[in-house]
């Protein structure tokens, strides 16, 4: 039964802009909440009415997310970042094939604010999160839309059908397009079954999903026009650069800013001042009419600090106490399966391998702009997680959640270092200390570089116990600085496993880079399982597939069980499309590896081929097998891939960081080198085949298996076994 | 401080400039053509890349003072321009990912295919390799030159 008064209740709930409709991302996850949970179904406040669409202010607007206007167009609010993994087209194509959607017509915005949790950004999960709940969203809207359309023919709703942005009518010519429709809905009162129950596509027939489709923003960066938040314009916007104490923890004494005031363009300088708890460096701000003056103006501040604990740091004796702790210290035991004697074992091998400090070095340096106005606040960034720059914000500068707006921009780049939200803050707080001008503040390539928040340092040590010429047990140790912990993914098929951590404070702030934990612990196992198999002589392909039983399942309490058949399968795939095991010429050679990715339950195998060349260590050709399940988009998928591959060899030839007294001393991109095009190889990459009912994570699968997998092509081309990143460009150095 | 004019995209620009300020900001903030992207600023990672007269160029390495009475080209007016195909290339081969790089990018490549109309694989890279790429968009550039290469004989 359709009412008015319900109808009215779905408009309070879902907000009706300018004749558009508007379906809210809160009442869309309450909905999916009572489907997971099977409660009663949650009492909502009611969405405000929109005024104008996207360009109206409050902090509700977050949670309207679908909106079909008027002319037909689609607009899906992005509730997760698009850093460049590609969420903007990836997300609109779940949506738009069960909304039967004209996929021209679909439109990303990004968001305006953010307080939910939905709206962090990382762990490759976006479209494996989303994917249920944008269906729902899609097939709701469009039941909605054919029951209006039968109304106005008053006809049976089984009479219609939808398909490419329009409602039609089974036997006749008669078609109404969405945007007609949207004024017309009624919603039934039993809105919320109908959410939960709504009917979705089998996968047979999918017209979006699966398909090769064309990127909704590429358009826009060909042609210079993509809204990163570093090219924000705003009226009477000043522009910020803040000298930042050089060793982290450190604080300022004080400062001589009568050079800088005297060059052209500066207006004000002043101190910042925070808590060191959240990583907020003391500082000195520079507010000029230009970034270029606000640059030259920090480059001309005398300050004096006091540099504090980690000033008389130095990385070789933190490494070398790391080896030492490794020897020395038990640690904290994080896995223990069957009790392991050691005399049971009648050979051991063991082997330590070390991951450096790696930086992000985004294409994009951390920006944002702010505008303090007391009891409120408006911010402009590119972020992974707003929500926590607005607890920041409220914890730090009094303003409550709700007078906070953030603006979302999207990204060049995130890898995991816009995850941190320091930098957010430290621009608000630059607004309030600069007497709340509107403020853009740009991180030089040097400040990015010397304050980014590092990958942590990682030293494993695997040891593996054999009894027989077979594995009976496997024991991790690993010591690592400041962060995470130790993932102790133990997938081949050994009886016994144990594995503990050791932290270590390290010399500066650390955090998330792409596949976080398991680059260093797929490079270390991947690289041992390797040395195993060739001092057992077998061949490592092989050795690795006797300890890979089909269909088993392992849990290593981590977001997912760990799918052996999937991760036996992107093994078997890379093997056979990377011509496992032919010839290869002299000084060269080939290595294999594979690892699973739990955050978002994805697995990467990886072929290499290396050469050396004029002394020179060649990577000449790399082969990539994933598996994410479901695959929404195949060229994404493999565009993620081949990032991934980059990414992994920029940090295997040029990763680590060097400081002395607590200060990074790599500064831009000529000390802090990136694979460059002529460095790169042949990429090819392969997506496995499978029956998941829905997509896996994909964007930082590639990476761990690539180190390894390099690796050990060096080892067959040169006999040497590589345990420590990154290495030499030549073989005479390696 | 003096009153300069520039020409960019082939319209004229006035206005009262630091002489000394890098070309990179004087678009950037003082004309506000955002397209051309800060990365570095000492010249290493080509993201703001522009042409003067003709030639690929870092606009972060170049002074205001210099880029007077110079043909200056930006990513901004390459849709009017006769290289508009290759940013379709770019579209066709779904190049960018971040899109950051992408600008600087694609001023690199026209610079090359200016001086060089029909460059060797080797010819690209070279031309190329002072163009960073953090998401590791390099096999694709490398494919959507070849294939403007390919239909612009």
């Amino acid at each position: 039964m359709e009412t008015n008064g319900s109808r009215r209740e779905f408009l309070k709930r879902t907000g009706l802009a300018s004749g558009g409709l508007i379906v809210g991302l809160n009442f869309l996850e309450s909905c999916v909440g009572e489907i997971v949970q099977n409660n009663t179904f949650p009492n909502l406040e009611p969405l405000q009415v929109l005024e104008n669409g996207f360009d109206s202010i409050g902090a509700i607007e977050i949670t309207d997310f679908l909106q079909i206007r008027p002319d037909g167009h689609i607009f899906l609010n992005l509730t997760k970042y698009e850093m460049g993994q590609g969420v903007s087209t990836g997300l609109s194509s779940i949506l738009a094939e069960e909304l039967e959607a004209d996929w021209e017509k679909i439109h990303v915005r990004y968001i305006k604010s953010s307080v939910s949790e939905s709206d962090t950004t990382g762990g490759s999960t976006s479209t494996l999160l989303h994917w249920d709940l944008l269906r729902r969203a899609g097939a709701f809207t469009k039941l909605l839309l054919i029951d209006a359309a039968a109304k106005q023919w008053t006809v049976y709703k089984d009479q219609c059908y939808a398909e490419n942005g329009y409602v039609h009518q089974h036997g006749s010519n008669l078609k109404l397009g969405y945007g007609e429709l949207v004024g017309s809905i009624v919603v039934p009162k039993d809105y919320r079954t109908l959410f939960a129950e709504v009917p979705l596509k089998y996968k047979s027939n999918f017209k979006l999903i699966g398909k090769n489709l064309k990127s909704k923003i590429i358009p826009d960066i060909v042609t210079g026009k993509h809204p990163f938040s570093i090219d924000v314009r705003l009226p009477k916007m000043k522009y910020a650069a803040v000298l930042r104490c050089p060793v982290f923890k450190g604080q300022l004494i004080n400062f001589d800013s009568t050079e800088a005031l005297n060059i052209s363009g500066v207006e004000q300088i002043v101190p910042i001042k925070l808590d060191t708890s959240d990583n907020i460096r003391d500082g000195i701000a520079v507010i000029a009419n230009s970034t270029w003056a606000a640059f030259q103006g920090k480059l001309a501040l005398k300050a004096k600090w006091d540099l504090g604990v980690n000033a008389g740091v130095e990385h070789g004796k933190f490494v070398a106490d790391c080896y030492k702790k490794l020897t020395i210290d038990e640690g904290t035991e994080t896995l223990s399966i069957g009790k392991f004697d050691e005399s049971e074992a009648d050979e051991f091998i063991s082997h330590s391998y070390e991951f450096p400090y790696q930086h992000h070095a985004c294409m994009e340096p951390l920006n944002a702009t702010s505008h303090f106005k007391g009891d409120s606040c408006e911010m402009w960034v590119g972020t992974q997680s707003a929500d926590k720059i607005i607890t920041n914000i409220e914890k730090h500068l009094g303003i409550p959640k709700e007078r906070i707006k953030i603006n979302c921009h999207p990204s060049g780049g995130g890898f995991g270092l816009r995850y941190s939200s320091e930098y957010a803050l430290e621009s608000m707080v630059v607004s309030k200390a600069a007497g709340g001008e509107l403020v853009k503040m740009c991180y030089s390539r040097e400040d990015d570089i010397k304050f980014d928040h590092l990958n942590p340092f990682e030293l494993n040590k695997h040891r593996i116990g054999l009894k027989n010429g077979k594995p009976l047990s496997w024991e991790l140790k690993s010591v690592m600085a400041n962060w995470g912990g130790v993932l102790g993914w133990m997938y081949y098929n050994i009886p016994k496993l144990s594995a503990s951590q050791i932290m270590v404070e390290g010399f500066t702030q650390v955090g998330a880079w792409r596949s976080v934990m398991a680059n260093a612990e797929g490079f270390s196992t991947e690289c041992f399982i390797d040395e195993v198999a060739h001092e057992l002589n077998r061949d490592p392909l092989e050795f690795r597939l006797s300890l890979l039983p089909r269909n088993a399942m392992v849990d290593f309490k981590h977001s997912y069980k760990c799918n052996i058949s999937r991760l036996r399968g992107a093994l078997e795939l890379v093997a056979k499309r990377g011509h496992w095991g032919k010839t290869m010429s002299k000084s060269s050679g080939q290595g294999i590896a594979v690892y699973p990715y739990m955050h978002g339950n994805g697995y990467g195998a990886t072929v290499a081929e290396v050469a050396i060349v004029n002394d020179m260590i060649k990577v000449t050709k790399v082969t990539t097998a994933i598996d994410c399940g479901l695959v929404v988009n195949p060229d994404q998928v493999k565009q993620q891939a081949e990032g991934g591959v980059v990414w992994a060899l920029s940090a295997i030839f040029y990763g680590g960081t060097e400081y002395i007294d607590g200060v990074v001393e790599r500064s831009n991109f000529h000390d802090n080198k990136v694979l460059r095009i002529d460095e790169t190889p042949e990429i090819e990459v392969h997506i496995c085949q499978n029956d998941e009912p829905q997509p896996w994570g994909v964007g930082e699968v590639a990476g761990p298996p690539t180190y390894a997998a390099v690796c050990n092509a060096i080892y067959a081309a040169t006999g040497k076994r590589v345990r420590k990143l990154p290495i030499a460009r030549t073989y005479s150095q390696l | 401080m003096a009153i300069i004019q520039l020409t960019i995209n082939n319209e004229k620009y006035e206005g009262e400039f630091d002489t000394n300020m890098p070309l990179l900001w004087a678009l950037r903030d003082a004309i506000g053509l955002t397209g051309t992207k800060f990365g570095c600023g000492i010249a290493q990672c080509g993201a703001c890349t522009v042409l003067l007269d003709g030639k690929a160029i870092r606009s972060c390495g170049i002074t205001v003072q210099s880029s007077i009475g110079k043909d200056i080209q930006t990513i901004e007016g390459v849709e009017d321009s006769m290289y508009r195909s290759l940013q379709q290339a770019w579209i066709e081969e779904q190049v960018p990912q971040c899109g950051y790089c992408q600008s600087g990018q694609i001023m690199s490549a026209i610079g090359l295919i200016k001086s060089n109309p029909n460059p060797t694989e080797k010819q690209i890279l070279d031309a190329m390799s002072g163009n960073i790429c953090r998401c590791g968009t390099y096999p694709r550039i490398l494919k959507a030159i070849k294939s403007f290469i390919k239909s612009n004989p």
